[in-house]
């Protein structure tokens, strides 16, 4: 190894520190700062008044408790069904077992904002399409279901944080060692004890990492408070910080900051408290018996009904809400399907929509960041994953310490940090604060995939190749490079839709000019504006499936290419 | 008690393909014995123990355990394996990592609802028994493999059980502490007087272990006897195989005399132990064991059972040679003595030890 790359090896780690740290730090730091100044324009200037408002404020109590109940409500939601569906996938004979892999996948596609909104468009209390529906055929008075409440929060949190909760339980299910149960029903204990005393105390840090980690996703949540729980008047600590900095006559940062700290603290605690869990969980490790098949449980009467249940949730997660937002965006107005409706279906919602100049910026706007944010994040990816992965040392181990940091940042609460820091710039209400404030927080999406992809590439390969004669450059062009860009595709890909979509940091760092498209739903949706919502949703939708098909067409042929080489060369 | 199986049929597919896990199978097991179903993997026996403990559904047949039938596809009777009051220790122990010592073990007592009282003396009773005094506090997964295997022991053992199941309990320990926990075993259970059922493929463990030994082949008993039966006279060609190395020689019964039936084989004239079932002119096989073909010193005489071959290899195992010789295109495997002088290449004359010399009849 001659000197030149010596150095630029030793400089690589040292300055991606700066980087990260910048990206992940300066927003903790700004939000310190920031819950103990005056306001944006007198940042420095110390005082405890924001504390001391924030948390004297009478509503403050009352908040809490609904975080408290919206959150555990959630993770209680989320990972009941998500053993319930993890039990009957792994254990017993359900027919169509893939469905259960797409539950797990597809609703991650769907975003958050546009899956509330289908719900509000189906239970909301004034013209919700089965309150009207039921109204209608039992003549009631009043409509029977409110979504607007702290249980119709918890239910859409609940399955939109299912797939998270269905991806830990499932695979401790999958490794549960079944003689464990069987040595229980020996001895004497029946289905029931056996479920009670061995089953669940077993897989119990699974469900305690689900549950904690749901809890800190909801706490994190912005797209349900915002969307069910504001207009019922229930707020959560995210939605509490952003009518302190959206709604009334004065956006007060000093004291978003100041609320904001709570939530960090609390989701920072509980972060840790997971990594402590799932470390103690090795614990619970068993010599696990080689050999016998694990016995699949009959299912037999109950077999259907229960299909029927798993058939109607994967209905209700990845169907439903598309077609609730298609059918509204060709309706005038909130109405149950009916030949009248039908006839008064239009494109007008659309037409509209494509006319709105805000709308437009914001599809613009959108675009940008998905498809440059996502490339800079990825190429940021790279460089982090290769120093964690095969630089190994102290200093790479405080890479990974950094750049997983932001996992357990509230969005919003970044949103506020960032705010604090850009404010100081000339980068504030810029695209580019946008930009960065993404890379910020999303950037573990794109190194867990790329660091997976460079753990595949063992030393070894790269040192044989070295060996059969080939250079660094053609080492990394035919053997590195071919193997990394199934990282870098998906990669690429989760980074890309979760920048279309993003709205927790967006509605506090989007200014005029900057307006991204959750954020003009977010509006649309404040302002009961459903049909041109619902079509401006559908065609987010549809952006994020085509960067999905485009990424993955060229993933294909990128490796399709290597491999084509390989047959010609065996041919020859 | 005693556990009657009366042609007991299981199959199971694997990739669209139907196997027979156990085809027909009738089997008594007698009564406070230690009786060892022996066979090699896939043969069925693992599935045989799953169906008496009631984890495993047979497709057609019946079982009995002591005078109540506790499966039968025409009397239509399921009960299931927590009604059936039997133990057993799982291969890997299951031992459940949630619990310490304490509480696995007392885990039967608990299902039965027994006085707290009771339930403390009997487990530290038991825990005694498979001393493991003092371990109750203990979490049961920071113990060794071999203190898992007694936890697991002591499980089967609180409740007092009637018939006791064991699924390789030995195959996760190493040789050394495999030896000393199947003596340990073996003293357990003849002080207990029960009903043991024990599978297991390791030959030495059955040879070792048991009262009774049911050799198991693709679903089928193939054999049941004493160790000594099985070992030195078995009927199979397979069991006696799969049971201790063997010289396997075909050949033709020229005659039966009173003690000795004789064969004519490729290697010359043999007279093996009386098999009343070989007459004059029934091909067979004879089997003789490696440590009962012994070589001659000094000069040689030509006689009954000695046979003179070539030394092909030699390979020092320890407490002997094992030897390779060939006599005529016959060769066998022999024990030589680490003390003999003997080297590959030579010329040798061997004696077989007729009252070692068994015909297998099937």
């Amino acid at each position: 190894m001659n000197r030149a790359m010596l150095n630029t090896r030793t400089a690589l780690t040292p300055s991606l520190i700066v980087i990260v740290g910048f990206l992940t730090v300066c927003p903790v730091v700004m939000l310190v700062f920031g819950s103990f100044s005056e306001g944006l324009g007198a940042f420095g200037s110390f005082t405890l008044e924001k504390y001391i408002r924030s948390y004297t404020d009478p509503d403050f109590a009352g908040i809490i408790v609904n975080t408290v109940i919206f959150t555990i409500g959630s993770a209680f939601v989320a990972t009941v069904l998500a053993l319930f569906l993890a039990y009957l996938n792994t254990r017993t004979n359900i027919p169509l077992k893939f469905l259960f892999r797409i539950i797990s996948i597809i609703p991650m596609m769907i975003p958050h904002i546009l899956f509330s909104v289908s719900w509000v468009l189906l239970l909301n209390p004034s013209n919700g399409m089965i309150n009207l529906f039921l109204r209608e055929i039992l003549s009631l008075q009043g409509s029977p279901f409110n979504i607007y409440t702290l249980q119709g929060m918890i239910l859409v949190e609940g399955l939109l944080d299912l797939p998270i909760a269905y991806l830990i339980i499932a695979p401790a299910m999958a490794a549960f060692d079944v003689s464990l149960e069987e040595s229980s029903k020996v001895c004497g204990a029946s289905n029931l004890r056996t479920l009670t005393r061995v089953t669940l105390p077993v897989l119990r840090p699974a469900i305690l990492a689900s549950v904690i980690l749901v809890i800190v996703r909801s706490l994190a949540s912005f797209a349900v408070p915002s969307i069910v729980g504001m207009p019922g008047r229930i707020y959560v600590l995210s939605t509490h910080i952003y009518r302190i900095i959206a709604t009334g006559f004065v956006a007060d940062y000093g004291m978003a900051a100041a609320v904001g700290m709570t939530a960090l603290a609390t989701s920072i605690t509980l972060i840790y408290l997971y990594r402590y869990l799932t470390s103690e969980s090795e614990k619970y490790v068993t010599i696990s018996s080689r050999g016998y098949r694990p016995t699949v449980i009959d299912l037999k009467n109950a077999k259907y009904p229960l299909f029927g249940i798993v058939g109607i949730l994967s209905f209700v997660l990845i169907v439903l809400p598309v077609v609730v937002l298609f059918y509204t965006s060709l309706v005038p107005y909130s109405m149950v399907p009916s030949a009248k409706a039908f006839s008064m279906m239009s494109w007008k919602n659309w037409v509209e929509v494509l006319r709105d100049p805000i709308s437009l910026l914001s599809l613009k706007n959108s675009i940008f960041l998905g498809i440059v944010g996502a490339t800079l994040g990825v190429i940021l990816s790279i460089f982090v994953s290769y120093v964690i992965v095969k630089v190994r040392t102290r200093a790479a181990g405080v890479l990974e310490s950094l750049s997983f940091l932001s996992f357990s940042f509230p969005g919003i609460v970044v949103g506020v940090g960032f705010m604090w820091f850009f404010v100081q710039t000339p980068l504030y209400a810029t695209i580019w604060s946008l930009l960065i404030g993404y890379i910020a927080t999303y950037l573990p999406y794109g190194i867990r995939p790329l660091s997976s992809a460079f753990v595949q590439i063992h030393s070894h390969l790269e040192e044989s190749s070295r060996v059969c004669g080939g250079g660094t450059l053609y080492t990394l062009r035919r053997i590195v490079i071919p193997l990394l860009i199934p990282g870098v595709v998906s990669g690429w890909i989760l980074m890309a839709t979760m920048f279309l979509r993003e709205l927790t940091l967006s509605v506090v760092l989007s200014r005029p000019g900057t307006e991204v498209l959750a954020v003009q739903i977010l509006r649309f949706a404040e302002d009961g504006l459903w049909g041109k919502l619902s079509a401006l949703g559908i065609m987010m939708i549809f952006i994020s499936t085509t960067l999905v098909v485009i990424a993955s067409l060229i993933g294909i042929k990128l490796t399709r290419v290597e491999n084509d080489r390989k047959r010609r060369q065996v041919s020859v | 008690m005693k556990i009657c199986i009366k042609s007991l049929s299981k199959d199971y597919f694997t990739e669209g393909k139907r196997i027979k896990a156990l085809a027909n199978v009738d089997l008594t097991i007698p009564a406070n014995q230690i009786f060892t179903l022996l066979g090699p993997s896939g043969c069925g026996k693992t599935t045989l123990l799953r169906c008496i403990v009631g984890l495993e559904t047979p497709e057609s047949g019946e079982i009995a355990i002591g005078e109540e039938i506790v499966w039968s596809k025409e009397k239509n009777i399921f009960v299931p394996p927590e009604k059936r009051g039997l133990s057993m220790v799982f291969q890997a122990y299951a031992i459940w990592p949630h619990m310490n010592v304490f509480d696995n073990v007392a885990y039967p007592l608990q299902t039965r609802k027994e006085p707290r009282e009771d339930i403390t003396r009997k487990v530290e009773k038991t825990l005694r028994l498979v001393r493991l005094e003092g371990f109750g506090n203990r979490p049961a997964t920071k113990l060794s493999g071999g203190q898992q295997q007694r936890v697991a022991l002591a499980r089967a053992l609180v409740a007092e059980p009637k018939v006791i199941l064991f699924d390789e309990p030995l195959s996760n320990l190493d040789a050394k502490l495999r030896e000393e926990t199947r003596k340990e075993l073996r003293s357990f259970l003849t002080e207990l007087k029960i009903t043991a059922v024990y599978v297991t493929h390791d030959r030495i463990e059955a040879l070792s272990l048991s009262d009774t030994i049911a050799v198991m082949k693709d679903g089928c008993i193939a054999e049941i006897g004493t160790p000594k039966k099985i070992y030195f006279d078995s009927d199979h060609r397979f069991v006696a195989d799969f049971i201790g190395r063997a010289n396997l020689i075909d050949g033709k019964v020229t005659a039966v005399e009173d003690s000795y039936t004789i064969i004519d084989s490729g290697i010359g004239t043999i007279a093996c132990l009386k098999n009343p079932d070989a007459l004059p002119g029934n091909a067979v096989t004879l089997c003789i064991r490696p440590e009962f073909i012994n070589v001659m010193k000094g000069d040689t005489r030509d006689g009954r059972n000695i046979f003179r071959g070539r030394v092909e290899s030699l390979v020092f195992v320890g407490e002997a040679y094992e030897g390779e010789i060939s006599i005529a295109d016959t060769r066998l495997i022999t024990r030589i003595e680490p003390t003999a002088i003997v080297k590959e290449g030579d010329e040798i004359a061997l004696s077989f030890d007729p009252d070692h010399c068994f015909v297998l009849s099937k």
